[in-house]
């Protein structure tokens, strides 16, 4: 039971990040590997925003709201917008160097080497075998939850939701037949900022915040890729899998091989089907 | 001979020169000769640098060749200099084996990482590839994290290498050292130069430039795909196994994906494409902290608290990656063509020739 939680929990804290890097593949087919630096840099915000004023959530929370807010778009209209058209690994080579930045600041900015947050440690529930959930486990699953379902709500529903999904379909198209490309992608960045925050707060919540940490962002880029790269559905599936065989991993084998684990089912996953579970195959750029 | 200016090759012969301007000529006997000169003149830390720049070129001029020629992008570099590293500590610990040996075991262990690195770019090509370059990199972490701790019972030291020597040449000591790596990066730069003017070079600037219509024009992809990541990663196994005897020390935190990324940084503001570009480039990231180091001396000291320092010098690798790829996609290389053309065609203000961009 204990062992079902604790996989769950980081299905959670990986799903979110694989959802954002897939929001973005499929918005301008790229690969985000800042991913887990702005899921940690969000945290620290969260937490710092938190701490500075006197533990108010709603400050904390639109402290990390404005972050991503700003974030998102900052990096979508100075940097993404311009390298349209370019060569793909530009693209790929700015948010590397993104992550880059967002590291250095963690050290000039908070300086602390780690962030330990010490919230709702206290067990919430006692599951029937003597396990126990934190508050922060419990609330890293309905959060969760409840982000996927707004954002199937999202594209499901509005307008803007079918904007975005003409224009990751076609942006060519999708403008000319009106729709603000602009704005959708930006759009797609503030989410994908919003969903990498929150899965910093959680594995900040139960973890520890640090520049090390921020290697969550390839775990998630691992479930993006198992699950498919274009495919939401399939980011979760991907992250239970990654949090299963890496919790297997820790358990079982040797802690030292659960760094290199997420590569290792990414090396299996690109030989046998590398579209991913649920990719579309003609989205695999092949030889 | 009359000649249609510097820019329009008219022959094979003119297309194949490689320093077509006369003045490029003395330019460069020029700086060879300063270099030659230099440790007679500076200080020993001055010297360190420099041979910490020419480790650095002898790398990136491997990235370059892959992704600046091949159009290749691999994150796995740190990898291939790792396999360089471990085996020059193995072969050095447990078997004793000289420089002359070392060096070419290294080579070939290089040869093969680069052969099974490469063989997922017959299937992918873009951003896969890259993420599949980025697997192989922790595999080889892996493997050199496993043999450390098992050699050293103790992950966090390194392993020391003893100071090599040729024959009865010991290579001990900075200035000693500068005169070989010198040596040394001289004889890879000519290689790579000739590299690009045969047939490979032209096969990996045909598939960088569009990979079907090579394949078209008879280049088997396959091969000269595996044949450059192999070049680049004898290059950097090389450029690893000449660091750890250098430094006397392997260590596995040493070969993170940090450093793989300096290597791409190396060649972005360097640019693409160029060998110069490698040159430039490896000079300008490894000597960048330094620099930031020389600015904050002079800042207040309010300005120094904690890790400040180290903290901007990581910072500005990124930086810079951005800076360069947003507003000079061609790096220091095209800089310096720039003012080229400016001083040749002086004192008319033609623009100088595009070249295309993709």
């Amino acid at each position: 039971m204990e062992s079902a939680a604790t996989v769950l929990i980081s299905t959670c804290t990986y799903a979110l990040l694989a959802a954002g890097i897939v929001i973005l593949y499929k918005a301008g087919r790229v690969v985000n590997f800042a991913h887990g630096e702005l899921a940690i840099v969000g945290g620290f915000v969260f937490y710092s925003t938190g701490l500075m004023s006197d533990n108010s959530l709603v400050l904390a929370i639109l402290g990390a709201a404005v972050f991503s807010i700003v974030m998102g778009s900052i990096i979508y209209v100075t940097m993404m917008r311009r390298v349209v058209g370019e060569p793909f690994y530009v693209a790929i080579l700015i948010t590397i160097g993104i992550a880059i930045v967002l590291k250095s600041a963690i050290i000039v900015i908070w300086r602390a080497p780690r962030l330990t947050i010490d919230v709702g440690v206290t067990p919430a529930i006692r599951l029937p075998d003597g396990a126990t959930l934190s508050y922060m486990d419990l609330a890293s699953v309905l959060l969760t939850a409840a982000f996927f379902i707004c954002l199937f709500l999202f594209f499901r529903f509005t307008r803007l939701g079918i904007q975005f999904r003409g224009t990751a379909e076609n942006p060519l198209l999708a403008s000319q037949r009106g729709v603000n490309v602009n704005f959708v992608l930006s759009l797609a960045w503030v989410i994908a900022t919003l969903a990498a925050t929150l899965s910093g707060v959680l594995y900040g919540g139960r973890a520890f915040l640090s520049t090390e940490s921020a290697s969550i962002g390839l775990a998630g880029l691992t479930a993006a890729l198992v699950g498919g790269l274009d495919s939401l559905r399939g980011a979760v599936v991907g992250a239970f899998i990654v949090a299963l065989a890496q919790y297997l991993t820790v358990r079982l084998i040797d802690p030292v091989l659960s760094e290199a684990l997420p590569f290792l089912i990414l090396l299996l996953v690109m030989s046998i089907r590398p579209w991913g579970l649920f990719g579309t195959v003609e989205e695999l750029d092949r030889v | 001979m009359a000649r249609a200016g510097y820019n329009l090759r008219t022959s094979y012969l003119e297309s194949n020169e490689v320093l077509r301007r006369p003045y490029q000529k003395v330019l460069v006997l020029f700086v060879l000769f300063t270099a030659l000169l230099l440790p007679a003149v500076s200080s020993n830390f001055f010297v360190h640098l420099l041979n910490l720049c020419f480790l650095a070129a002898i790398g990136a001029l491997g990235l370059m060749i892959l992704t600046g020629y091949c159009g290749q992008i691999s994150l796995g570099h740190a990898g291939f200099l790792a396999i360089g590293a471990y085996t020059t500590a193995i072969l050095t610990i447990h078997l004793k084996a000289p420089f002359i040996v070392v060096l070419p075991a290294a080579a070939i262990c290089g040869v093969i990482a680069g052969f099974i690195v490469g063989l997922p770019s017959l299937r992918f090509r873009g951003v896969y590839l890259a993420i599949s370059t980025l697997a192989m990199h922790y595999a080889i972490v892996f493997l050199a994290t496993t043999y450390q701790s098992n050699f050293t019972r103790s992950a966090s030291a390194g392993i020391t290498i003893p100071d090599p020597s040729i024959g009865p040449f010991l290579l001990k000591g900075d200035i000693t050292w500068y005169y070989f790596l010198l040596a040394f990066l001289t004889l890879v730069t000519i290689v790579c130069v000739n590299l690009m003017r045969t047939r490979p070079g032209r096969a990996w600037m045909a598939i960088r430039d569009r990979d079907i219509a090579a394949e078209a024009l008879g280049i088997n992809l396959a091969r000269y795909k595996l044949l450059a990541f192999v070049m680049s990663s004898t290059l950097a196994s090389i450029s690893g196994s000449l660091m750890a005897y250098y430094s006397n020390v392997v260590t596995v935190e040493a070969f993170t994906l940090d450093l793989a990324i300096v290597y791409i940084a190396m060649i972005i503001v360097g640019g693409m494409g160029s060998i110069l570009g490698a040159l430039m480039g490896a000079a300008f990231i490894t000597l960048l902290p330094y620099g930031i180091d020389t600015v904050f001396e002079f800042l207040p000291r309010s300005w120094r608290f904690g890790s400040s320092v180290f903290g901007v010098q990581v910072g500005a690798v990124g930086l810079f990656i951005i800076l360069f790829l947003l507003f000079e996609p061609r790096g220091l290389a095209e800089i310096w063509r720039r003012i080229e053309t400016y001083f040749e065609r002086w004192p008319f203000r033609y623009r100088p020739l595009e070249t295309v961009r993709r």
